[in-house]
């Protein structure tokens, strides 16, 4: 009936979606062992988005969650021989291996993210306006 | 008389259709009062099958009745309020629950602008009917 509260919602969805990888990638800041409690420390994780064709009308796409990429960035290696994470043996003797997550790039993603959120939420109000002013016809 | 009097109007069909928004909206209410429960899959009541019903039971409507020796069933049972089915898009959660919030709130929003121009409608025709009635504007 209406493809553009439609379209509002995948992107919500979408959004949704950016927001918990950019939660769990604060959230492993300092993780430094895999789930297998291997040493392998956390790689950020980037949500892709693409057009979703399906959702909405009249070449408006949707968008909808296509995949999770996993950086392949180097892990940041701080000196700490007294911590029993440290490297044992070979060059990096002595060195923890940390994710390499820039804290402040992530917060203004998540804040684009909430503004997005928002901005598809006022959408789908003035969307459901336009309805209720079409039926102020009839009354 | 008076059932004559509503028969030409489109009040019984609205009335269906108020009828299944308001059918709908407790399901919707369901999926969002279940979003935490683990196992839970969406439900939700067919639009595009419940119009097909409401056209199909419109346009008999319009026609002659077709006449039936006595004992012989029904062509179909009248049946306008489609069934519960889940078949909504959502997100596969890790636990398995199948609850997409916004689709859900989205979908209740629609179903509410579809009660409202069924209201609206209704409420514009029992006014001219009022109109008649009193014989005055």
């Amino acid at each position: 009936m209406f493809p553009s509260l439609d379209i509002s919602t995948s992107a919500l969805v979408a959004q949704r979606a950016r927001m918990n990888a950019i939660s769990g990638n604060l959230a492993n800041l300092s993780t430094t062992h895999n789930a297998q409690g291997e040493r392998v420390p956390y790689q950020e994780r980037y949500v892709i988005f693409q057009a979703d064709e399906s959702v909405g009308a009249n070449g408006a796409p949707g968008v909808e969650v296509s995949d999770v990429v996993i950086s392949q960035k180097e892990p940041e290696y701080k000196f700490e021989p007294n911590n029993p994470d440290a490297i044992q043996e070979g060059p990096k003797k002595g060195y923890v291996a940390y994710p390499d997550i820039d804290m402040m790039a992530q917060f203004t993603n998540a804040m684009e993210a909430a503004r997005s959120y928002e901005a598809n939420l006022g959408a789908i109000d003035i969307a459901k306006n336009l309805q209720q002013q079409t039926l102020r016809i009839l009354a | 008389m008076l059932s004559g009097l509503f028969q030409t109007t489109t009040i019984p069909v609205l009335e269906q259709v108020v009828n299944f928004s308001q059918a709908r909206h407790n399901v919707l209410a369901g999926n969002i009062a279940n979003v935490d429960t683990p196992g839970y899959k969406a439900r939700d009541l067919s639009v595009e099958d419940f119009q097909d019903r409401l056209q199909r039971a419109i346009h008999e409507r319009t026609q002659p009745p077709v006449s039936r020796s006595p004992g012989e069933p029904a062509q179909e049972e009248q049946r306008l309020l489609a069934h519960v089915a889940d078949n909504s898009k959502t997100i596969l959660r890790h636990d398995k629950a199948k609850v997409g919030m916004e689709y859900q709130v989205t979908e209740m929003a629609k179903n509410q602008m579809q009660h409202n121009l069924a209201i609206t409608i209704m409420t514009s025709q029992f006014r001219l009917l009022q109109t008649a009635i009193s014989g005055r504007m």
